[in-house]
């Protein structure tokens, strides 16, 4: 019973959180984390939130082109500090640490700058620093990562690790720490898989499971040759209006959306025959 | 009474070469969600009884061979009332079926070139063709309906497969010739169907078949994720009878072609997961029909969970759990097609994926495409 008591504080937590990113990415609020309490005792569900929403705390920072606020970039390194991948966790709990750690790294290691950096700071992953591969507790992540599993698989553990679905190449991703989750191995695979993503972005309509169609839908959104036919756009509405409740939900249909307006921004979007990426 | 058979399974067929399909999708890397036997070597193909091959589809052949057994096995069922001319007969239960038998026991006669499958298929035509009268009862039923199209779809595919009633055509072909039989109130769809019925008896087609394509629903290329039952039974007709039940893929436009490949596989998951064996057969045809086939990875798991809902006689039920256990008859109108669909989807699955050559019977085709549908390119 006292488990059950302690998920669904947890989950109302998330619940609560997840409200106040979106609030934050809507309304421009400076910080994400307006009610988080850091260093009081009865924290818990809340850092557990913050650990479970993971990189997607410092999103308004991307998403506004801003310095991320300092309460989160805080609230991110204590939540990867309490809640460690144990040995055996699976690869999606490695991957979402890691990037969770990462970014906090990024952004305590040096004053951020907005400018965008002489060289792009490729090569960060799990191949070259201190993630998943490499960290405590991380054993056989690299084997377990699934590269070559099912496209429903796919789908469904790329939906876990949607906070990694960022666009890299802009300027404020590259001052935020969010590059380095585009240049993971993660994003690597999704770009490697957008019919298979695409699949799973149907899949998950079909099942009216909206939290991992509107993550698939997030990771389309930051992805090339996703097959027009797919109607990314109406498509990321109809889950939003279906679906849109769930502030998790709300979240990565708004994130999604953002990152397509800045990716087609200066690209002609429609081709000759009016069906649109 | 009136054409009340719904726009499933009446249609037509000739043969074709195999167009050169479209590639793969990109990033298109669908595997199996569950793992079947890998396939024997060196075996003869039961179906085919052909040489030994490499490599062979063991799911799909054994569904082809017991599907087959179970209709053949409850031939007697299809069989016509005494009365099917009264008008209150009900045609869903009469002669829907008969045509239905028809229709996919010549797909399975044309991609099975030899061996006891082909002679089973041989004999179901035979005896469908029998309960006709050989065609009399049909000529008498287009007379009493003169308006309905049925009557011609269901021709149309015993002249697909070979018999003909010189009558029966004469009558067709003066009504066809009338404003009133262009202007049938019909769906996009089944409007396709009379398209090919048309081109299957020798009849001028009343409309150009591409713009009849560009009416239904899945000539849009619609957003995949709008696929429910019944949009999936439209689709899957289109392209029964825009390929002529497989016979001609190469009629479907490289678009559409493309924008199948993206999306079946979707669209067949949702099917199996829901228990829906008739629309997945359904759905694994359309994978057999295209230009080049929805690949062996993509199609065998699929014919597996087909093959585990099968009952132990070869009966597939068209919705709902496994019968494997269940040793009471489901009832024939509700498995009959989803088996009829089995056998056949099973035999075009060897014979597109595995090599097994069709029978050409007629080389004519339907006028290419002019115009293509919207794009579909990334």
């Amino acid at each position: 019973m006292e488990r059950s008591e302690a998920a669904a504080r947890v989950a109302e937590a998330v619940h609560d959180l997840a409200s106040d990113v979106v609030s934050a990415l809507k309304g421009g609020d400076h910080s994400s984390a307006r009610n988080g309490t850091a260093g009081t005792e009865d924290d818990g569900p809340w850092l557990a939130a913050v650990r479970m929403l993971g990189p997607d705390l410092l999103l308004p920072a991307l998403v506004h082109g801003r310095p991320p606020h300092p309460q989160d970039v805080a609230a991110c390194r204590r939540a990867a500090d309490t809640f460690p991948p144990r040995a055996g966790s699976s690869p999606v709990t490695v991957w979402s640490h890691w990037a969770l750690t990462r970014m906090s790294d990024h952004l305590d290691a040096r004053p951020v700058v907005f400018e965008a950096p002489a060289e792009f700071p490729a090569g960060h992953g799990p191949d070259h620093d201190a993630g998943p591969d490499h960290g405590a507790g991380a054993d056989g992540a690299r084997d377990a990562w699934p590269a070559a599993v099912p496209w429903q698989q796919f789908t469904h553990q790329l939906a876990l690790l949607a906070p990694l679905a960022v666009p890299g190449d802009t300027a404020t991703a590259a001052a935020c720490g969010h590059a380095v989750l585009a240049e993971s191995a993660v994003a690597r695979a999704a770009r490697q898989r957008p019919v298979d993503l695409a699949r799973g972005f149907v899949r998950a309509v079909r099942r009216r499971d909206w939290l991992q169609a509107a993550a698939a839908g997030r990771w389309l959104a930051v992805v090339d040759d996703v097959p027009k036919t797919l109607g990314l756009d109406s498509g990321l509405d109809f889950v939003l209006l279906m679906g849109g409740s769930d502030p998790r939900v709300d979240l990565h249909v708004h994130a999604a959306q953002h990152f397509r307006a800045i990716r087609s921004a200066g690209a002609g979007r429609e081709d000759a025959t009016g069906v649109r990426a | 009474m009136t054409a009340a058979v719904p726009d499933r399974e009446l249609g037509a067929q000739t043969a074709g070469p195999a167009g050169e399909g479209p590639r793969p999708p990109a990033g298109d890397t669908a595997r199996p969600l569950t793992g079947v036997a890998p396939p024997p070597t060196g075996g003869a193909s039961p179906l085919t009884g052909g040489a030994p091959r490499p490599s062979a589809a063991p799911q799909a052949v054994e569904v082809a061979r017991t599907a087959l057994d179970w209709v053949y096995d409850h031939l007697p069922c299809f069989a016509l009332p005494e009365d099917v001319l009264a008008p209150d007969v009900l045609v869903d239960r009469t002669w829907k079926p008969l045509g239905e038998l028809a229709q996919l026991g010549d797909g399975i006669r044309r991609h099975t070139t030899s061996g006891p499958a082909r002679r089973r298929a041989a004999e179901l035509l035979e005896f469908a063709w029998g309960q006709t009268r050989r065609g009399s009862l049909l000529l008498e039923q287009l007379r009493a309906e003169p308006m309905s199209t049925y009557p011609l779809e269901i021709y149309a595919a015993f002249r697909s497969a070979g018999f003909r009633h010189p009558a029966f055509e004469e009558l067709a072909r003066t009504l066809a010739r009338t404003r009133s039989w262009a202007h049938t109130e019909q769906d996009p769809t089944r409007r396709l169907g009379i398209l090919n019925a048309e081109h299957r008896t020798g009849l001028p087609l009343h409309a150009p078949p591409l713009t009849a394509l560009h009416r239904t629903w899945l000539g849009s290329l619609p957003e995949p994720w709008m696929f429910e039952r019944s949009a999936g039974y439209a689709l899957t007709h289109v392209v029964f009878h825009l390929t002529d039940w497989g016979n001609a893929p190469h009629r479907m436009p490289p678009r559409l072609a493309r924008y199948l490949h993206h999306w079946l596989p979707a669209w067949l998951d949702s099917c199996l997961e829901e228990e829906l064996w008739d629309l997945a057969g359904e759905l694994l045809a359309v994978a057999a029909s295209l230009p080049t086939p929805v690949p062996a990875r993509t199609v065998e798991p699929a014919w597996a969970r087909l093959a585990a809902a099968q009952d132990t006689a070869g009966g597939l039920c068209e919705v709902g759990p496994s019968r494997r256990d269940d040793t009471a008859e489901p009832g024939f109108v509700h498995c009959y097609h989803s088996t009829l669909v089995a056998a056949y989807a099973a035999t075009l699955t060897a014979a597109r994926l595995y090599g097994v050559p069709p029978v050409p019977l007629t080389a004519t085709v339907l006028p290419g495409p002019e115009t293509a549908p919207p794009g579909d390119a990334p």
